[in-house]
């Protein structure tokens, strides 16, 4: 008798493997579509699949990644920050122009700081005047693009001193380019941060539930400001990145940049509604959109066509990837 | 035997969910123009009985008959046809539309002239129906700005509009129409139910045993599943449906009387003559540590709103708030907080808990800063977990482990997280809002005892609800509100609780 209850058991329960990829399906599927990439681009190009193309598509997303890390911050919380693409324009502008009078340190912390600013006014003009994320970050985004074209009046801003140039280009591990280190090392500082500290939480809780969360304690008004500076910074970090990786400060330096983040960090299973998901979801977006366009580059596909397969892909892989039990709407 | 033939009659219907069997074998019948309690503990299988009558869920077995002839199972559509109208607990109304539009959302069919909606035929059907009902609402006023227990009779309206569309006689599922009226609301259902009788079958699914005994003819008591015991209503005592329902005799003082506090401590929370233009007048309070003070008063009588005041979510005009003597800031949430006043919102699902969320994350949000290794803002996991894991065990949460979401336990565990995350970040005031909305009766015992715990450890507890039973039970003192003001304060010792009778004639 007693064998027999035992054995049901055994047949009852799934094996652990199982209830761990039953629990874990969202982060999944983008591993998937990652290994389903590789394959495909491996076979229509012997090019693909080699270690000098790998460092290829590390570069040319490390900036994405920082991008879309800003973005998860504040999707996070349930709002969303339309302006990322062009702080890192401007951004970029700002430690161009300064770099060749005060140096790199300058530089970058004029670059990060204009993010900064830049997050701060976002977050004060949401809160203090009650207008959604989704308009004042929209409203911002025309303001910075006008501001950067004045600045640049049409042209791009070059600068002399090469040495963050040099040291994006660098490699302080040896065959890891130091601009994908410090996408990386970045994404692991947030994954810390949105697990392990009470700013995180407190940003899961947001929007998870902001009354939920503001009967609890948690000071909301306060914490979105903080969401938003977050992006900012990050926006800013990327585009002095971009300007040194690129050489110039130019002024549509981040015009791609807002679409293929959401779409890297909606892929990587980030709520658009809120409260769950979390940059190491993102790293995973991003490496998707990351290989598509590089393996349709690889494999000569015209631009043309990349925009329509990338905007399908998207829509697929979204489709695919969400879990809709979390939106009760789909809107 | 009875020969008339039965609005409504189930006979051996069952549901199982993979191994799990919801309804077993159940018998029900309603008999034509009577009315039907059915009752039960969350999870005795009311909803899912509901859903088979209404067609949205399949049954694995059994048959379903209206008026004698078989209605196909499964079929929504079908049950609609025969008259089966539900009005659910969570409001199915669209809030922007206006009342007769929602009357007839998704019948339209039969008003469009050319694809073009006839809005004057629709709009006078449903004032048709609302006169027969002698439900005084405006068709053409917008959902959205009707009160609560306006809208849930328009969702009773909506059912009846059915009956003129398919001509049959409707048979209406109430769904807990209840649970969120005040008793005046309450009254006002019930008086229209009984006049409704001679042209609906109906059936009541309720929480109270009080809605049982104030409309029903019959009741029916489900327990796992399983008819438990039914009833003509004349025949039957609150304590044989008790048992009936949670399948042990009622417990001696189902409120812990015995456990009342006697000796109270010092006064805690002092309220002067606290203002709110239009919803507070002048009302001024004081709880002693280890003293329930309940409020109860009709929906509308400001009792929320004095909760709200006090929890700082919102900001009085006038009169001021102190815990222990130090002055609150007026409005201030972080101001409450740090005084330690603790709160349970009415909406438990939208102000409560985060759903999406494990118990771990819910339970130590209102102290996470005190898991941070020490002026770090890194929080300990083991701290947390640790801390998580006992308060899991004193409250008897029932769920496999920490890291379950929310939405994924019963309503009365998800309420004793609540508790808990004020109880393991430390609490000298605690604010309850309707505490037992939505509970079953086994699970609203237990959040008594928690309570009756509470004030043993000297917590001051201002405990507002609709039940007055509970709030006479459980509390030292009454207050009852009246348009914002307090009517009347009535002791309730433990050995002399006033009667029902004694307290609600100032609430009206």
């Amino acid at each position: 008798m007693e064998a027999k209850v035992s054995q049901t058991a055994i047949t009852a329960a799934p094996p652990a493997w199982r209830k761990w990829i039953a629990g874990n399906a969202i982060a999944l599927y983008p591993v998937l579509v990652i290994l389903a990439l590789v394959i495909f681009f491996s076979v229509a190009n012997p090019n693909f699949a080699t270690f000098d193309n790998a460092m290829n598509i590390g570069r040319q997303s490390s900036v994405l990644l920082l991008v879309a890390l800003a973005g998860t911050m504040v999707i996070m919380i349930g709002s969303i920050d339309l302006s990322v693409g062009s702080i890192v324009t401007l951004s970029g502008i700002v430690a161009a122009l300064t770099i060749d009078a005060a140096g790199p340190v300058v530089a970058i912390a004029a670059g990060i700081g204009t993010g900064v600013a830049v997050g701060l006014i976002n977050g004060v003009t949401l809160i203090s005047l009650k207008v959604p994320s989704f308009l004042v970050t929209l409203g911002m985004l025309s303001i910075l693009s006008g501001i950067a074209n004045m600045i640049c009046g049409g042209s791009s801003i070059m600068f002399m001193d090469l040495s963050l140039t040099d040291f994006v280009n660098s490699e302080l591990i040896p065959g890891l380019p130091t601009i994908i280190l410090v996408a990386l090392l970045s994404a692991a500082a947030l994954a810390f941060v949105a697990f392990k500290t009470v700013l995180g939480r407190y940003l899961f809780a947001i929007g998870g539930g902001e009354i939920v969360a503001a009967n609890s304690g948690v000071p909301v008004n306060r914490y979105k400001v903080y969401a938003f500076m977050l992006s900012g910074a990050l926006c800013g970090m990327a585009g002095v990145l971009l300007t040194a990786q690129v050489g110039a400060g130019t002024p549509a330096a981040g015009a791609n940049m807002l679409l293929d983040s959401i779409a890297a960090i909606v892929m990587g299973g980030t709520a658009l509604s809120g409260g769950i998901g979390g940059p190491q979801r993102t790293i995973l977006g991003v490496l998707v959109i990351a290989i598509l366009s590089n393996g349709m580059d690889v494999t000569e596909v015209s631009s043309f066509t990349q925009e329509i397969v990338k905007g399908l892909v998207i829509i697929l892989a979204v489709a695919s990837t969400i879990d809709r039990k979390k939106y009760p709407f789909i809107k | 035997m009875n020969t008339v033939v039965p609005a409504l009659a189930l006979s051996g219907v069952s549901k199982h969910y993979g191994q799990v069997a919801a309804l077993r074998a159940v018998d029900l019948t309603l008999a034509r123009h009577s009315v039907l309690g059915l009752v039960g503990e969350n999870g005795a299988g009311k909803s899912t009985l509901i859903s088979v009558i209404n067609g949205t869920v399949l049954p694995t077995d059994g048959e379903l008959r209206v008026n004698g002839s078989v209605v196909a199972p499964g079929a929504p559509l079908a049950a609609a046809r025969a008259g089966i109208a539900t009005v659910f607990q969570e409001q199915g109304l669209v809030a922007n539309l206006r009342v007769h539009e929602n009357m007839l959302l998704g019948r339209e069919r039969g008003f469009a002239r050319a694809g073009f909606l006839g809005t004057n035929a629709t709009a006078a059907l449903a004032r048709d129906v609302l006169n027969e009902l002698g439900i005084a609402i405006d068709p053409m006023a917008v959902t959205g700005d009707l009160a609560f227990g306006e809208r849930q009779l328009v969702e009773i309206a909506k059912a009846f509009a059915l009956g003129r569309i398919y001509p049959v006689e409707p048979i209406v599922l109430l769904d807990e129409p209840t649970s969120a009226l005040s008793d005046k609301e309450t009254q006002i259902l019930f008086n229209s139910i009984r006049r409704w009788r001679d042209k609906a079958s109906i059936v009541l699914v309720s929480h109270r045993l009080s809605d049982v005994f104030a409309v029903c003819d019959h009741v029916t008591a489900l327990k796992d599943g399983t008819v438990n015991g039914h009833w003509a209503v004349a025949d039957a005592t609150p304590d044989m449906l008790h048992e009936a329902i949670v399948g042990r005799p009622r417990s001696a003082g189902y409120y812990k009387e015995s456990e009342q506090r006697e000796d109270l401590g010092e006064i805690v929370l002092d309220i002067r003559s606290l203002t709110v233009p239009g919803q507070l007048r002048d009302v001024s309070l004081s709880v002693q540590a280890g003293e329930i003070v309940g409020v109860a008063g009709v929906l509308g009588s400001g009792k929320t709103v004095l909760g709200n005041a006090i929890t700082g979510a919102i900001r009085p005009a006038g009169g001021e708030i102190s815990i222990r003597g130090k002055r609150l800031k007026p409005g201030s949430r972080s101001d409450a907080l740090a005084a330690d006043v603790g709160f349970v919102p009415a909406e438990r699902n939208i102000a409560g808990v985060i759903g999406m969320h494990s118990i771990e994350w819910n339970l130590t949000l209102p102290s996470l800063r005190s898991f941070r290794f020490g002026r770090w803002p890194v929080l300990s996991a083991a701290r947390q977990a640790r801390v998580t894991d006992s308060w899991i065990e004193r409250l008897r949460v029932r769920t496999p482990g920490r890291a379950v979401q929310i939405r994924n336990l019963s309503g009365g565990n998800a309420q004793k997280v609540v508790f808990a995350k004020w109880l393991a970040r430390g609490i000298k005031v605690f604010v309850l809002d309707d505490p037992g909305r939505g509970l079953d009766v086994g699970a609203k015992e237990e959040i008594y005892v928690l309570l009756r715990d509470l004030a043993r450890q000297g917590v001051a507890i201002v405990l507002i609800s609709d039940n007055l039973p509970e709030i006479i039970g459980l509390s030292n003192r009454i207050i009852t509100l009246r348009s914002g003001a307090i009517s009347a304060e009535i002791n309730a010792p433990a050995h002399d609780k006033p009667a029902e009778t004694a307290v609600v004639p100032h609430m009206v």
